[in-house]
């Protein structure tokens, strides 16, 4: 990590201009804590960059994303509360179903794999706030770089399923959802969160029992978590106990006050001119970052490299990456990578040969099915949802 | 032979816990939860590791160990870049007024004064560094 240090010192001199493109820093993809930030071994768990240890939120470096599935040992972690479960006795542990419902359901983890039918979905789970720590002017909030996120294969019971079985009334209009973890005082609010019904019942919501094939790790949800694939985790409850029926809008600070964008497609404001509406985080929006090179490395001229990274969106499909690799005059297409489905994350990769030494600004942007493509410029006062043209600065030896 | 008549002492030994617990640890596995985790025990545990942060020495340090390290790590504070006074008097605001901490009006002052001085945009870098 001090070696990381190095390269960014190294590279914010090197690069005088950094503030040349309005969202620029000379070093875009990590900011200076993160570089500095020691890794951590949690159980059943890699080394992760550690942010916080109480609760703990532990970021995925960026060497995990070079394969399409993130394992589930470099999976990001983040918990609100310092309350997190730690013991879970599968033989009492209970996901109730209940509220606005005809029949409230107590269903064990035998009863979510045995009775309803098991449907599988590879999907990116990023955080709200991934790369935070990039937007400028700086936002306080967990301070990520780019890597709050990873792509997995989720198999469990449709969420429709089981509200069906539960036969919610008439009226409803929300679910509202909480998991195993408790505030540290009685005043905190307890973490939950809110699915519009319609969205709830789209058969796509999964209660995840398996990340890859295993049962979750005790720090990403276990025994089970939502999936609500194309939504930004925020609405991925962990350790998920306690669903139910709503026939009022669900209040609570984590729906109305947290968790909330300006009003607008792209969660764009000016920092002097704060948006007077906002809205509960939503969808994922169109994102792309580089893998490859890091932010530390040295490239050499005339040698062939691998430009490498991977790239999202809220549930249309990666159609089209580009890069570029003199600050945005020129661009050329990436060649995607295996398409997992609209709700995966699409890896991609550009040779380039550096041709003399010097200093470069690559850039990646990328294009959804929808025809929906990234900003050049982008902001909000919580630094939620950033989908801004990522740039990267690289020294050629 | 005898290899096979352990394997059935232990098996019988650990149908026959009342609570048998997985415990997953990034320290070595101690000799208790070997056999636990092979008998397929419904109860999955972990143990946290202990990861003690930096507390930067500065102006009423024992204010907010008192009252904002109760409930998170010092390491909210340390993560951040360096923020304004208002962000910080905010941040204190969001702690008292959303998550419900009780931290009496004169101690939020105190607070926020010893923010600005160990991670203010104007503070001198004092800091301390994370352990490593």
């Amino acid at each position: 990590m001090l070696a990381s240090l190095g390269g960014f010192a190294a590279a914010s001199r090197t690069f005088g201009y950094a503030f040349e493109f309005s969202s620029a820093r000379g070093f875009a993809t990590e900011p200076a804590e993160t570089a500095a930030r020691q890794l951590a071994r949690y159980p059943q768990k890699t080394e992760l960059i550690l942010l916080t240890d109480r609760p703990p939120q532990l970021e995925t470096p960026l060497r995990y994303f070079r394969t399409d599935i993130t394992p589930n040992d470099a999976f990001f972690v983040r918990w609100h509360l310092s309350g997190i479960p730690t013991t879970v006795d599968l033989q009492t542990f209970r996901l109730e179903v209940g509220g606005h419902v005809k029949k409230p359901l107590s269903l064990s983890l035998d009863d979510l794999q045995s009775k309803f039918e098991p449907v599988t979905q590879v999907a990116l789970c990023q955080c709200a706030g991934n790369s935070r720590g990039l937007f400028e002017p700086r936002v306080p909030g967990g301070q990520w770089a780019n890597g709050a996120m990873g792509n997995a294969r989720w198999r469990g019971a449709r969420l429709k399923d089981v509200l069906d079985a539960a036969e919610v009334l008439p009226g409803t209009v929300q679910v509202g959802l909480h998991g195993l973890d408790s505030p540290p005082l009685e005043k905190t609010p307890r973490f939950e969160k809110s699915l519009q019904i319609d969205h709830a019942r789209d058969g796509d919501v999964i209660i995840a029992y398996e990340m890859n094939g295993e049962p979750l790790p005790m720090l990403n949800g276990f025994p089970i978590r939502l999936v609500v694939p194309g939504w930004y985790a925020t609405y991925w409850v962990k350790a998920l106990s306690s669903i139910k029926a709503l026939d009022q809008p669900l209040k609570t600070f984590w729906m109305d006050k947290a968790y909330r964008i300006p009003d607008n497609a792209d969660a764009n404001e000016d920092h002097q001119h704060l948006s007077p509406l906002t809205i509960p985080i939503n969808r994922m929006s169109v994102h792309s970052i580089f893998v490859r090179p890091e932010p530390d490395e040295q490239l050499r001229a005339g040698q062939r490299y691998e430009l490498a990274g991977v790239a999202n969106d809220g549930g249309n499909g990666i159609r089209r990456v580009e890069v570029s690799q003199d600050g945005g005059q020129t661009w050329s297409d990436a060649t995607l990578g295996t398409d997992l489905g609209k709700y995966s994350w699409r890896r991609w990769q550009a040779w380039w040969t550096p041709p003399a030494i010097g200093s470069y600004r690559l850039m990646v942007r990328a294009t959804n099915a929808a025809g929906e493509t990234q900003r050049a410029a982008q902001w909000n006062r919580s630094g939620y949802q950033r989908g801004v043209i990522e740039q990267l600065d690289v020294v050629v030896l | 032979m005898s290899n096979w008549g352990i394997v059935l002492v232990v098996a019988v030994a650990a149908m026959g816990l009342t609570v048998s617990v997985r415990v997953y640890s990034q320290q070595p596995t101690t000799s208790a939860s070997k056999p636990a985790a092979k008998a397929a025990s419904p109860v999955h545990s972990i143990v946290l590791p202990q990861y003690p942060p930096g507390i930067a020495e500065g102006p009423n340090v024992e204010t907010y160990r008192k009252d904002c390290l109760t409930c998170h790590t010092a390491r909210y504070v340390s993560m951040q870049p360096r923020f304004s006074k208002t962000v910080w008097q905010n941040e204190v605001k969001k702690m008292v007024d959303a998550f419900g901490a009780a931290i009496p009006e004169a101690d939020q002052a105190l607070i926020v004064e010893y923010l600005v001085a160990v991670n203010g945009a104007e503070a001198p870098a004092t800091i301390s560094a994370p352990p490593r």
